[in-house]
């Protein structure tokens, strides 16, 4: 058994149909692992049952009193780990769309190297992915790109895992889906190393109705120019 | 006499907001580069105050920025701008840091919570 502490948060909306299926897949896959592990799902103030169906996949469930947004869930999962002195942490989208043994292979590759925060790229292997999706998840990288300076291919991946030194050290302002962006300044302000990896998504009818469509894209792009405006003037 | 009252009028504002960015960076509320440009901003302002009068000249041989010298009402206008930009930059870093321990209390609050 690896001495190393692994922490999976899950920010989950809405999700009660997936979240059990989510949870035991990850639980098969780690269970099969050497590492210790705990399953951690942030619950951004869900009007259904997701909380309770999460607790009787037999994960731990931080409850939000308010809606937060993805990157106000992740940020409490991240603080969770903190608190708890893990030593990987590995956040993952609740709506089935990642593999888990990518997962696992993602921390494998991080605890053998210097890395601290590893991107699960969906675009190095675009299979599967609709031709729109591409564009829209490029496109969104290369504006990450003008605006901090951070080469990523797919700088909107949910598949992250962070080393402790990134666990301890980062934190970002925005709480939408823009987080995803502001993360990688905020890893290059700090000089957090960030590497990428190839994983498979896999999208079925639920998650293609869940997940993030274009327009949402135009919001995260304003959101991003408005922080990078204001931060140059503080 | 307008340019020096512009200046004169303008420059208390101008040394609070240099107060502040200096006494936040000596308290550790300001990290180096946040406060390197609030003092560029300010003493860029000030600056500009300062050779307001060689701007209007050399300006005004420029057809397109030919006008009329500046009039007291200029002068109020200006200080205005100044003032308002001072206060919002003061509100605005108050908003985020109250947004900053807003979002810490409600995750610290969710984590205990959950405990539980």
């Amino acid at each position: 058994m690896s001495s190393l502490k692994v922490c999976i948060v899950i920010p989950a909306y809405n999700e009660e149909r997936v979240i059990r299926d989510t949870i035991q897949g990850i639980q098969k896959a780690l269970n099969k692992s050497n590492y210790r592990y705990e399953i951690v799902v942030v619950n951004d103030g869900s009007s259904d049952n997701t909380s309770t169906e999460a607790r009787r996949a037999g994960a731990t469930v931080i409850d939000h009193i308010l809606n937060s947004g993805a990157g106000g869930a992740t940020a409490t999962g991240l603080l969770y780990a903190k608190k708890n002195a893990f030593d990987i942490l590995v956040t993952m989208d609740a709506d089935g769309q990642h593999v888990p043994t990518d997962a696992i292979a993602g921390i494998d590759t991080l605890a053998n190297s210097n890395v601290d925060l590893l991107i699960g790229s969906r675009l190095i292997d675009s299979t599967g992915m609709s031709k729109i999706k591409v564009i829209g998840n490029l496109g969104l990288s290369g504006i990450t790109y003008l605006l901090f300076g951070t080469k990523v291919m797919d700088s909107q991946s949910g598949l992250r895992i962070f080393s402790k030194r990134a666990i301890d050290g980062l934190r970002w302002r925005t709480s939408g889906f823009e987080f995803c962006s502001e993360m990688l300044w905020r890893a290059k302000q700090q000089h957090i190393v960030v590497a990428e990896y190839p994983i498979k998504a896999v999208y079925s009818e639920y998650s293609m109705q869940k997940g993030q469509n274009n327009w949402n894209g135009i919001n995260i792009v304003k959101s991003l120019i408005r922080r990078r405006i204001v931060e140059t003037f503080e | 006499m307008r340019y020096p009252l512009l200046l004169l009028l303008n420059s208390p504002i101008i040394a609070i907001a240099l107060l502040n960015a200096v006494t936040k960076y000596k308290l550790g509320q300001l990290d180096k580069t946040k406060f390197t440009k609030q003092l560029i901003s300010w003493l860029g302002l000030l600056a500009v105050l300062l050779v307001a009068l060689p701007i209007y000249n050399y300006s005004h041989n420029d057809s397109l920025f030919q006008s009329d010298k500046l009039s007291i009402l200029d002068i109020v206008q200006t200080t205005a701008i100044v003032y308002l930009v001072f206060i919002v930059n003061t509100l605005r870093l108050k908003v985020e840091k109250s947004e900053q321990r807003l979002r810490d209390l409600h995750q610290e609050l969710s984590i205990r919570l959950s405990d539980k």
